[in-house]
């Protein structure tokens, strides 16, 4: 079975590289970018399954990424992550509006964003079980 | 030099000491331009207007008499300086003035030029002296503020690398690692962990004391929050052999608070009960209501560790206050928790306050506000100033298929919510407000007015409107319960039809608070029996 691909989009190199080592371990495939631009550029050319987005970001913040791929055609279904160190009070709902589909403030419990990686790229029940009355 | 013009608001209704004041001030050498009205309305009036440099003030005005009269002038323009003009005979009043902020008094008769030229001057140095401080103090604040948040910020990268890479070594992400040496690494996690918990403090404490803490209060059934604080505190309880209880009072009304901030006091307070409390101790959590304030719920942990000092108890709600015993034997805090309490407890417009013996344990109250259902359900439940005759209770919870929700969940649910309302007849349903619960989950009520028995209609037709939310059915399961709501056949000894309407709807609101109630903590509905008061 092919592995979904994922892109993690942080200027934090480090954090980069322990985020694609827990990816893989995790059975995906991983790729990178590390600012606005490259970002955009990157989900079009690797095509991700999802995304993992930090909010500032040099080039382009989160803010005009989730934009971006919200206005494209080819990106608009790519399910996104937050995970930022900003403050979830000013930060969440404006970053959900935005289209992501979580927001995870650093640093975040891994199993829980495992948990919601596999929940955001798990596909929706195709017929819906009946309402129980 | 040359010198600036003293505007001077006098408000002196007798002419002949405003004549003598007047002339007084003529005198004197600095130039001077004098305002005189006679009423305090007046003056307020003129203050409102333009900002004179100094008022003198009368405090024996047909509109105001004594301190009534300087504490509107300075609640009016705190930023002017006041000079009292007294009598021989209320000297102690001025004096008293000049405590609570008045800059200067003066005694009728006894002024002379030079005098009231000085004390106007020094009035207005003195003011200015003040407001100069005061702009510094704020300023320092500001700056405070502003640097405490921007280092939490600042601090949060660098952790979150500590963290991922120790997980990484931790979960053998890295190579397998030896039990000695994971332990060493979980150390490491524990501390990484403690850091993070002070930085979210010491941001939160910022925000409050800055004013930019927000809430967001929802109808809250309090008695569900408390249990999942206990769930949540239970495992540090048992691992130290404390004994963790409830006790909710089976008549409490909902509240209007927001569950995530009031989850946060209470995991705040059971938190420090526990780690006060010794083994074999216990902590109690209770939510009740007092007669004499019927409008507030409250909600105290009483612990029976070794009691707060009398010193402790006037300081342990104020930042960075720690208790000097407490400090060696746990190192986890910043002295940060119980002010951040107390100012979630603030914005909820509650109370909070601590009764403690040394060695008798402590206990920490807080109030909150309670939600008037009664309100909400006078206008649709009564009809040509009778009650309606029948009712029923339904409950819809929808629970997101996964967890966390797919997609914004928040958007899904209200707009769940909206077309609830839109269902309903306005005049005689009513849609509660959405339940606020630390979960996932979200359920709403509906009260309606059933004139025939069609208790099994209303739920159907919400059904039938909510399974046309585009999406719905992938994002979340849909239970929706219905009961009928039996009123009570008497209220405090009378037959219920002899109650006044009002009365009626009392008991009516309570009745169904203890449904709801227990339908949050059950996750079930069913008819209960009324209870009867038979007092």
């Amino acid at each position: 079975m092919q592995k979904a691909k994922i892109l993690v989009v942080d200027d934090d190199p480090d954090l980069v590289r322990a985020m694609r080592l827990r990816l893989r371990a995790n059975n995906y495939d991983v790729a990178t970018a590390s600012d606005g631009y490259g970002a955009i550029a990157s989900a079009q050319k690797e095509r991700p399954a999802l995304i993992i987005l930090d909010l500032g970001l040099p080039v382009g913040d989160g803010f005009v990424v989730l934009e971006r791929l919200q206005n494209s055609d080819t990106l608009s279904g790519v399910p996104v992550i937050v995970l930022s160190a900003r403050d979830p009070q000013s930060n969440e709902e404006r970053a959900l509006k935005a289209g992501a589909s979580a927001f995870f403030q650093k640093p975040a419990d891994n199993d829980e964003l495992m948990n919601a990686i596999r929940v955001s790229l798990s596909p929706g029940p195709r017929q819906p079980a009946a309402w129980p009355s | 030099m040359e010198q600036q013009t003293t505007q001077v608001l006098l408000i002196e209704d007798n002419p002949g000491d405003a004549d003598l004041v007047r002339l007084r001030l003529v005198e004197s050498n600095s130039p001077v331009n004098v305002n005189c009205v006679t009423r305090l309305s007046e003056g307020l009036d003129s203050l409102t207007r333009v900002t004179p440099s100094v008022v003198l003030l009368d405090l024996n005005l047909p509109d105001s008499h004594g301190a009534e009269t300087f504490r509107r002038v300075m609640e009016h323009a705190p930023n002017v300086p006041v000079v009292v003009l007294s009598g021989q005979d209320d000297e102690a009043l001025a004096i008293k003035a000049v405590h609570q902020g008045v800059q200067d008094y003066l005694i009728k008769g006894n002024i002379s030029s030079k005098h009231l030229e000085r004390s106007i001057r020094y009035a207005v140095e003195r003011q200015a002296l003040l407001r100069a401080l005061e702009m510094t103090q704020k300023q320092q604040l500001d700056f405070k503020n502003q640097f405490l948040s921007h280092v939490s910020h600042e601090l949060r990268p660098p952790l979150t690398c500590i963290h991922q890479y120790v997980t990484l070594l931790l979960d053998g992400l890295a190579g397998a690692v030896a039990p000695d040496q994971a332990d060493h690494l979980k150390t490491v996690l524990k501390s990484v962990n403690q850091l993070h918990a002070m930085i979210r403090d010491l941001l939160e404490a910022t925000r409050a004391e800055s004013g930019k803490m927000r809430i967001e209060p929802r109808c809250i059934a309090l008695g569900e929050l408390i249990q999942q604080t206990v769930a949540m505190m239970r495992p540090m309880a048992d691992e130290k052999k404390v004994g963790l209880e409830i006790a909710v009072d089976q008549r409490l009304p909902l509240v209007h608070a927001d569950p995530d901030r009031v989850l946060e006091v209470l995991i705040n307070l059971v938190d420090n009960g526990i780690k006060f409390t010794p083994s074999d101790g216990a902590v109690m959590v209770q939510a009740r209501v007092v007669d004499a304030d019927p409008s507030s719920v409250y909600i105290s942990v009483t612990d029976t560790g070794r009691g707060i000092s009398p010193e402790s108890k006037a300081l342990i709600f104020e930042r960075l206050y720690q208790d000097a015993d407490a400090v060696d034997n746990n190192r986890s805090g910043l002295g940060l928790g119980l002010f951040i309490c107390r100012e979630i407890v603030r914005l909820h417009e509650g109370r909070i306050w601590v009764s403690s013996e040394p060695g008798q344990g402590s206990t920490f109250t807080f109030t909150l506000p309670a939600y008037s259902l009664a309100k909400l359900l006078a206008p649709v439940v009564t009809n040509n100033h009778r009650l309606r005759t029948s009712f029923v209770l339904v409950r819809v919870e929808l629970t997101p298929l996964l967890v966390p929700p797919r997609g914004n969940w928040k958007q899904t649910w209200q707009q769940c919510l909206e077309i609830l309302r839109r269902c309903i007849y306005l005049d005689k349903d009513l849609v509660l407000p959405a339940m606020g619960t630390s979960g996932s989950a979200e359920t709403f009520f509906v009260v309606a007015s059933t004139d025939m028995p069609r208790s099994g209609i209303m739920p159907a037709r919400i059904r039938e409107q909510l399974e046309r939310v585009p999406d719905l059915k992938a994002k979340c399961s849909l239970t929706i319960m219905a009961a009928p709501i039996e009123l009570p056949s008497n209220i405090s000894g009378q037959t219920f039809s002899s109650q006044s309407l009002e009365q009626q709807v009392e008991a009516l609101a309570s009745h169904v608070t203890g449904m709801i109630t227990s339908s949050m903590e059950r996750k079930q509905l069913r008819p209960e029996k009324p209870i009867q008061d038979s007092n």
